[in-house]
C-alpha cells in the first residue's frame, strides 16, 4: 500500500514537474515568437519605410513616371506675298521593339500533348509574327528586307527605328496594318514633325534650314525662338510593363506652337535675282559664284538675297551646283593625294588602305563642299569693292564741300602718290574732265585727287558714317565686316597711299550688303537704313504681334547732295562705265566696279554693278556681283566666253535688265525722254482699204513710215497686221493690189552687228527690231543678245528684241604695281 | 444526428462543448479581413492586365470564396473533439508521406520551376501543397507522441552486453527518445527538399523542434542541434556558389537589380515609399506590374506602401496578439496534447509570419514564403484557418477558471 502510494506520489511530482516543464519552456516559446522576433522587424520596417523613405520613394517614382515630350508645331515662314517658303507637317518614325515582339508570346501557351514545351512551336510562331510584320514593312516603305530582318532580331533593344518621316499615306497603311493586328505593343509610329520648303531652293541662304537641334542657317536659326514655340510635357504613371495609366498623377502641358514669320523678301522678285545670277554665272563662266542683292532704298526692306551656288532646302546635304560638284572632285582628288602623302595609320597602327584614303578624301571633299554650299555669301564674305565705292566717296566729297560740280581734274593716265606712280585703267588718259565725266569714266587719278581733296580725316569719317566699319545689323545670323585700316595707320603720313587706293575702292574690303546700304544712303536722301528680312511675326490665328518698322541708323550726308550723287550716278548709266545697264524708260543710275577678288591673286577678279531706279525716286536698289569670270589665257581682258572682263561688261548689262523687270514687277512708271518716247512701242492701225495717203496719215499718227509693195491705189495688205505692236519709227509694208506673203521667216544671227546694221537685216527680211541695252547706238554698239533665237522661223512681221553693248566701256581692274 | 440531452454527454463530450476562445477567433477574422482587402488592392492590377483573367475582381472574388468556405471548416474543425486527432495523428502523417511522394510523380504540378502541389482530385480541381498537410501532420504526430512521454515505461537493458550499455547510456541522455521523431522529421524533409521547398522545410523543421522543446526534450540537444545546423548552413552557403550567390544579392540587391535582385528592389521601393502614413489605400503604384508576386508573397509591401508605417506596425501588432494568444491557449491547455499543438500551430504561425516580412524587408535572404491570411491562394488559406479551428477547439476543453 505504502509502495502503490509511493509509486502514485512519484508520478504525480513527475507529472507536475513535467507540466512545469512544458508550461517554462512554452512561455519561453512564447517570448521568443511572440515578441523578440518582432524587434528585428519593427526595426528592419523603420529603417526601410522610414530612414530610407525619400530615397526609396525617388527611384520608385524614377522607375513609374513617364515624362514624354510634345514637340509643338514649328511656324511657317512666308515671303512678302504670302508664298509659304517654309512649313511643317507631321510626320511618323516607325519604331519596332524586337524585345516586346517575342514578349508578346509565353512559353506555356506552346505545350506538346504531353505537357512538355513545345519549343518549335513557340518559335514557329514568333518567326510567323516576324515575317508578316517585315513583309509589311518592307512592301510599304521599300525598305532592305535583309536588313529589317536582321534588327527582328535584336531582343535585347526595344527601340529599333526602321524608317524615319513616314508620311501621308504610307503612315496611314501602317497604321491600320498595326490596329488591326494588334502590334501596338511592338511595332510603334511616333509622331514627330518634318519641316518642307515649297520654293525648295528659291532664298535658300536666307530662309535656311533646320537640323536635329533646330534652325541651323538663315531665318530658321535667326529666329529660332519665335518659330520653335513651346513643347508641352505629358507626366503619366506606367506599368511596370510599360503601359501608361492615366490616373490623378498624370499632368499635362500643352504645348505652345510657334509663331509664323513673313519675309520682306518677294518670292519672285528673288527668283529673277537668282535667274539672273545663274544666267551671268553660265554666260561668263563664272567660277566662284556670285551675289545679288535687292533692296528698298528708303527702308532697308530686303527684296531678294541671292547668292550662289544654291541648294535645295528639301535636301540640303545634296550638292546640286554643277560647278561646286566639279570643284568637289577635283578636292577629292587633291585631299587623296595629300593625304596619301601623309601616310595616315588607324588605331591598330596599320596603314590606311587605298579604299579607306578615299573614303575619307571624299567625305573632306563633300563637307567642304557643303559648308560652301550652305554659307550665306551675302553676309558671310568680303570683298573689294572696287570702283562702285566711288559713288560714296563722291558724296562725301560733295557733301563737305571739298569739289564742287564745276569743278575739273585732268587725268594723264596715271597719278603719283608718295612717289608711287599709280595708273588708271585707261593708260592713254581720259584727259580733262568734269567732275560728272570723272564718275562717268571711273577715272582713278580723279578720284585719287578727290580723297586728297576730301582729306584722310574726313574719309574716314564718312567711312565710319556710311557704316563700313560696322555691322549693318541684319536680322540674319553670321554678319561679317570688311577688313579696314585702322584710324591712325590711314591718318598718318604712311597711310597715304591708302587713301589713295581707298579713293577707288581698292586694298579694304566690306561685305556686299555693307556697301548696298552705303550707297542705298548715297541716293535715297541721305540715310543708312538697317536692312532686315522680317517684315512680321503672327500667331497661328493670323494676329500680327511683331512689324518690322525701317530704322535709321543716321543720316549721312544731306538730301541735296544725294540728289547730286544721283543724278550724277544716273549719267553713269545713260553716258558712262554704266551704259551697258541702261534700259529706256526707267531711269537707271549706278556705278559698275572691278576689283581683285584677293589682294595679289592674278586673274581672280570680282565684277560688280551697283545699281538703283528711278535715279529722281529710288525704288530699288540693286547690287550684283559675279566672282572670278573664267579666262583662257591667263592675264587676258578677255574671258573664256569672249566678254571683256569689268563690271560695266558683265555686272551691268545683266543688272540693268533685272532693275527693269523688278520696276515692271512692281509697278513702277515709267519714265521717257522724248527720244525714248518717239522708240516706245506703238499698236499697228487699220490701214487696208485706204488709200496710201490716208494711209500714211494714219500711220504718221502712231510715229510709223511706210513703203509701199505694189503699184495699187489702195492698200490691200500690211505687215504688220492691225493691232501688232512695234516700236515706234519703224516701218510699216503696205501692198498695193500686190498678194501679201504670208509664208515665215528664218530669223538671222545679229550678234555683233551695229544697230543699223542689224535694223537693216531685220527690215530686208520683214521682222523689227527691238532694241534695247544702252542709251545711244554709235559703232561701238554691238547687238548682243536676241530674245528670239537665229535659225529659229517666225511670221513676217515679228518683233525680234535685241539687245545691245557698249563695247567702248573698258572699266577692267587696273592692278596696283 | 439529434442533439444529445447535457446530462446524456460524456464528461469528455461536455468538455468539448465548451465556448471557444473568442479573442483568438477574433483576431482570426480581423486578420483574415484586412488580408481580403489587401488582396483585393494587391491583386487588382495584376488581374487586369493579365489576360487569362476577364475581371480585375477575378482574384479578390475567388480569394473570399476560399475565406467563406475557409471560415466554414474552421466552424466545423473547431467543433470536432481535438482529442481524436491523437489517434487520427498517425493516419494523417502516412497520408501526408504519401502526398508528398506523389508531389514527385508526373502528378505533380510545377510552376516556376519547383514541384510543390497536386491538384485536389489528382487530375482536376485546384491545387494544394502537401506541404501544408505535411506541417500539421507532423505536429500533431508529436504533441501525439509525446504527451504520452511520462507513461512510457521505462526499457531495461541488459547491461552486460557493450550494445546493452550504450543502448542504456543513450537512452538516459535522451537520443533514443528522439529517433523515431529524427526519422519523420529527416524523411518528410528530404521529400520536400526534393521539390524543392527550402521555405516548406524550416517550417515543418520550426514546428516539429517547437513541439520537441515544449515538450521538454533536454536544452542541449537543441543547442546542439542549432549548432550542427547553423555550421552546416555555413559550410552550405561557403561551398555552393548558388547560396553564396543568394547571400550576395541579399547584402546587395541591386549586384542583379534586373535579376535576381529585383523583386527585392521592388520590395524595398515599395515599403519605402509608403513611408509613415502610406499613398493611402489602393494607391500603390508598385503593384502596376512592378512589383512580381504582389498579391502574394509580396502582399505586405503593398499593404506598407499603401497603409505606411503606421499600417504595417499594425498589422505586425495583429499578428502579434495571434501568437500571444496562441501559446496562451497552449498554457492554458486542459492537457499536454492540447497545449503542445498549440504550440506547435503557433509557432507554425509565427515562423511563417517572420519569415514573410523578413523577406519583404530584406531582412533576410529571399526564400519565397507567404504571409498567412493575406497571401492569394485558397488551399493554403483554408489549411491555415483549419488550423485555428483546432486551436478553438482546443481552447473549448480550457477550464473555466472558479468562480468564488
Amino acid at each position: 500500500m505504502a509502495q502503490q502510494n509511493e509509486r502514485r506520489e512519484r508520478r504525480e511530482r513527475q507529472e507536475r514537474t513535467s507540466k512545469q516543464l512544458i508550461f517554462r519552456r512554452t512561455v519561453m516559446l512564447m517570448v521568443i515568437f511572440g515578441m523578440l522576433t518582432f524587434i528585428p522587424l519593427g526595426w528592419k520596417l523603420w529603417d526601410v519605410a522610414i530612414v530610407h523613405h525619400e530615397e526609396y520613394q525617388l527611384r520608385q517614382l524614377q522607375q513609374s513616371t513617364r515624362d514624354v515630350e510634345v514637340k509643338s508645331s514649328r511656324g511657317m515662314i512666308r515671303d512678302a506675298k504670302g508664298n509659304i517658303m517654309a512649313m511643317s507637317a507631321t510626320v511618323y518614325n516607325l519604331i519596332l521593339s524586337p524585345l516586346d515582339l517575342i514578349n508578346g508570346f509565353d512559353q506555356k501557351d506552346y505545350k506538346n500533348a504531353d505537357g512538355t514545351p513545345d519549343v518549335q512551336a513557340y518559335e514557329a510562331a514568333i518567326r510567323q509574327r516576324r515575317d508578316m510584320i517585315t513583309d509589311k514593312v518592307c512592301a510599304v516603305l521599300d525598305l532592305d528586307r535583309e536588313t529589317v530582318s536582321k534588327r527582328m532580331e535584336y531582343t535585347w533593344s526595344q527601340y529599333e527605328v526602321l524608317k524615319k518621316n513616314v508620311e501621308g499615306e504610307q503612315a496611314e497603311e501602317l497604321r491600320a496594318f498595326i490596329a488591326d493586328n494588334k502590334l501596338g505593343y511592338s511595332l510603334v509610329m511616333t509622331p514627330t514633325t518634318k519641316r518642307y520648303y515649297p520654293l525648295s531652293s528659291v532664298a535658300s541662304h536666307v530662309v535656311g534650314f533646320v537640323n536635329d537641334s533646330g534652325g541651323a542657317y538663315g531665318v530658321e536659326a535667326a529666329y529660332e525662338d519665335v518659330l520653335e514655340g513651346v513643347s508641352g510635357r505629358v507626366v503619366t504613371s506606367k506599368t511596370g510593363a510599360g503601359t501608361e495609366i492615366y490616373n490623378s498623377y498624370s499632368n499635362y502641358v500643352d504645348a505652345v506652337n510657334g509663331n509664323d514669320i513673313t519675309l520682306t523678301l518677294d518670292s519672285n522678285i528673288q527668283r529673277m535675282a537668282e535667274q539672273t545670277l545663274a544666267a551671268g554665272i553660265e554666260k561668263y563662266d563664272i567660277r566662284n559664284g556670285g551675289i545679288c542683292l535687292v533692296m528698298e532704298p528708303k527702308t532697308g526692306a530686303m527684296l531678294a538675297m541671292a547668292s550662289s551656288p544654291n541648294y535645295d532646302l528639301n535636301h540640303y546635304g545634296t550638292i546640286y551646283d554643277e560647278v561646286l560638284n566639279q570643284q568637289a572632285a577635283a578636292l577629292k582628288e587633291q585631299k587623296y593625294q595629300e593625304l596619301k602623302s601623309q601616310n595616315l595609320k588607324d588605331e591598330d597602327g596599320k596603314p590606311l588602305t587605298e579604299e579607306e584614303l578615299r573614303k575619307k578624301a571624299s567625305s573632306a571633299a563633300v563637307s567642304d563642299a557643303l559648308n560652301r554650299q550652305w554659307r550665306n555669301k551675302v553676309l558671310n564674305d568680303t570683298y573689294e569693292p572696287g570702283s562702285t565705292f566711288k559713288s560714296m566717296v563722291l558724296a562725301a566729297a560733295l557733301e563737305t564741300g571739298a569739289v564742287s560740280e564745276s569743278d575739273t581734274f585732268y587725268c594723264p593716265g596715271y597719278y603719283v602718290v608718295s612717289g608711287r606712280r599709280i595708273s588708271c585703267h585707261d593708260h592713254s588718259g581720259h584727259g580733262s574732265q568734269t567732275l560728272a565725266e570723272a564718275v562717268q569714266n571711273s577715272c582713278n587719278p580723279a578720284f585719287m585727287m578727290i580723297g586728297q581733296k576730301l582729306g584722310a580725316e574726313a574719309f574716314y569719317d564718312y567711312f565710319e558714317a556710311f557704316g563700313l566699319k560696322s555691322k549693318t545689323g541684319i536680322d540674319l545670323p553670321g554678319e561679317a565686316t570688311g577688313l579696314v585700316w585702322s584710324r591712325d595707320y590711314f591718318t598718318s603720313a604712311e597711310g597715304y597711299q591708302s587713301l589713295a587706293t581707298a579713293s577707288f575702292g581698292q586694298r579694304f574690303t566690306v561685305s556686299p550688303l555693307q556697301l548696298l546700304t552705303a550707297v542705298s544712303a548715297t541716293v535715297n536722301g541721305g540715310y543708312l537704313m538697317q536692312p532686315y528680312v522680317l517684315q512680321s511675326v503672327s500667331d497661328a490665328s493670323g494676329n500680327i504681334i511683331r512689324q518690322t518698322e525701317p530704322t535709321v541708323v543716321r543720316q549721312v550726308i544731306s538730301e541735296q547732295t544725294s540728289r547730286q550723287a544721283a543724278e550724277i550716278l544716273e549719267s553713269v548709266v545713260s553716258e558712262g562705265t554704266g551704259r551697258n545697264a541702261y534700259v529706256a524708260g526707267y531711269r537707271i543710275g549706278g556705278k559698275t566696279g572691278t576689283a581683285e577678288g584677293e589682294v595679289g591673286v592674278k586673274d581672280e577678279e570680282i565684277v560688280s554693278f551697283v545699281g538703283f531706279a528711278p535715279a529722281n525716286d529710288p525704288q530699288v536698289i540693286v547690287l550684283l556681283y559675279f566672282d572670278t569670270p573664267g579666262r583662257n589665257v591667263s592675264g587676258s581682258k578677255y574671258g573664256s566666253t569672249g566678254y571683256y572682263i569689268s563690271g560695266g561688261q558683265m555686272a551691268a548689262p545683266m543688272a540693268g535688265q533685272l532693275i527693269a523687270d523688278v520696276l515692271d514687277y512692281m509697278g513702277v512708271e515709267r519714265q521717257y525722254t522724248q527720244e525714248e518716247a518717239n522708240a516706245a512701242d506703238v499698236s499697228v492701225p487699220k490701214v487696208v482699204g485706204y488709200d496710201l495717203t490716208t494711209a500714211q496719215a494714219a500711220l504718221k499718227r502712231k510715229n510709223l513710215t511706210c513703203r509701199t509693195v505694189g503699184q495699187g491705189d489702195v492698200v490691200t495688205g500690211q505687215i504688220p497686221a492691225v493691232g501688232a505692236t512695234i516700236p515706234g519709227n519703224s516701218t510699216v509694208i503696205l501692198y498695193m493690189g500686190e498678194e501679201t506673203p504670208t509664208d515665215q521667216v528664218i530669223v538671222p544671227d545679229l550678234s555683233g552687228l551695229t544697230y543699223d546694221q542689224a535694223k537693216k537685216k531685220l527690215n530686208d527680211l520683214g521682222l523689227y527690231l527691238r532694241a534695247s541695252g544702252v542709251s545711244y547706238y554709235s559703232a561701238v554698239t554691238k547687238a548682243q543678245d536676241q530674245s528670239v533665237g537665229p535659225g529659229e522661223t517666225v511670221d513676217r512681221g515679228t518683233v525680234i528684241p535685241v539687245r545691245f553693248v557698249d563695247t567702248s566701256v573698258t572699266d577692267s581692274f587696273t592692278p596696283l604695281e | 444526428m439529434a442533439r444529445k440531452a447535457k446530462r446524456d454527454l460524456t464528461v469528455e463530450e461536455q468538455l468539448a462543448r465548451g465556448p471557444v476562445d473568442l479573442p483568438l477567433l477574433m483576431l482570426t477574422m480581423l486578420l483574415l479581413g484586412v488580408g481580403l482587402i489587401m488582396v483585393l488592392s494587391a491583386s487588382y492590377a495584376t488581374a487586369y492586365y493579365d489576360p487569362k483573367t476577364d475581371s480585375p475582381l477575378a482574384y479578390a472574388i475567388a480569394q473570399a470564396r476560399f475565406a467563406l468556405l475557409g471560415v466554414a471548416v474552421m466552424y466545423g474543425v473547431s467543433r470536432f473533439n481535438y482529442q481524436y486527432l491523437r489517434v487520427l495523428s498517425v493516419p494523417m502523417l502516412v497520408g501526408a508521406a504519401i502526398l508528398l511522394v506523389m508531389v514527385l510523380t508526373p502528378l505533380g504540378v510545377t510552376l516556376n520551376g519547383a514541384t510543390r502541389w497536386l491538384k485536389l482530385l489528382l487530375v482536376a480541381g485546384p491545387t494544394f501543397q502537401p506541404s501544408e498537410i505535411a506541417k500539421i501532420a507532423v505536429i500533431l504526430f508529436f504533441a501525439a507522441r509525446l504527451s504520452k512521454r511520462d507513461s512510457i515505461k521505462k526499457k531495461k537493458w541488459n547491461r552486460r552486453t557493450r550494445l546493452g550499455r550504450t543502448l542504456a547510456w543513450l537512452d538516459k541522455v535522451g537520443f533514443l527518445e528522439l529517433v523515431p521523431y529524427g526519422v519523420v522529421l529527416i524523411i518528410i524533409a528530404a521529400l520536400l527538399l526534393k521539390e524543392p521547398h527550402l521555405s516548406g522545410t524550416i517550417l515543418v523543421m520550426a514546428g516539429g523542434a517547437a513541439v520537441l522543446f515544449a515538450a521538454g526534450v533536454k536544452m542541449y540537444w537543441f543547442v546542439l542541434g542549432g549548432t550542427v545546423a547553423v555550421a552546416g548552413m555555413a559550410i552550405i552557403v561557403k561551398f555552393t556558389p548558388y547560396m553564396t550567390s543568394r547571400i550576395q544579392l541579399w547584402l546587395d540587391p541591386w549586384s542583379d537589380s534586373l535579376g535576381k535582385g529585383y523583386q527585392t528592389i521592388q520590395s524595398l521601393y515599395s515599403i519605402g515609399s509608403g513611408g509613415l502614413l502610406g499613398l493611402g489605400l489602393g494607391k500603390s503604384r508598385q503593384k502596376f506590374l512592378f512589383l512580381p508576386e504582389s498579391e502574394n508573397d509580396f502582399i505586405f509591401s503593398v499593404a506598407v506602401e499603401e497603409l505606411g508605417l503606421v499600417g504595417g506596425v499594425l498589422i505586425l501588432g495583429l499578428f502579434m496578439m495571434f501568437i500571444l494568444r496562441g501559446y496562451w491557449i497552449a498554457l492554458h491547455a486542459r492537457d499536454r496534447f492540447g497545449a503542445l499543438t498549440a504550440v506547435g500551430i503557433t509557432t507554425l504561425f509565427a515562423v511563417q509570419v517572420f519569415l514573410n516580412i523578413g523577406v519583404v524587408t530584406n531582412l533576410i535572404p529571399n526564400t519565397g514564403i507567404s504571409l498567412p491570411f493575406f497571401s492569394y491562394g485558397g488551399t493554403a488559406l483554408i489549411i491555415q484557418l483549419a488550423e485555428v479551428g483546432i486551436m478553438l477547439s482546443i481552447s473549448r476543453q480550457i477550464p473555466a477558471p472558479k468562480q468564488d
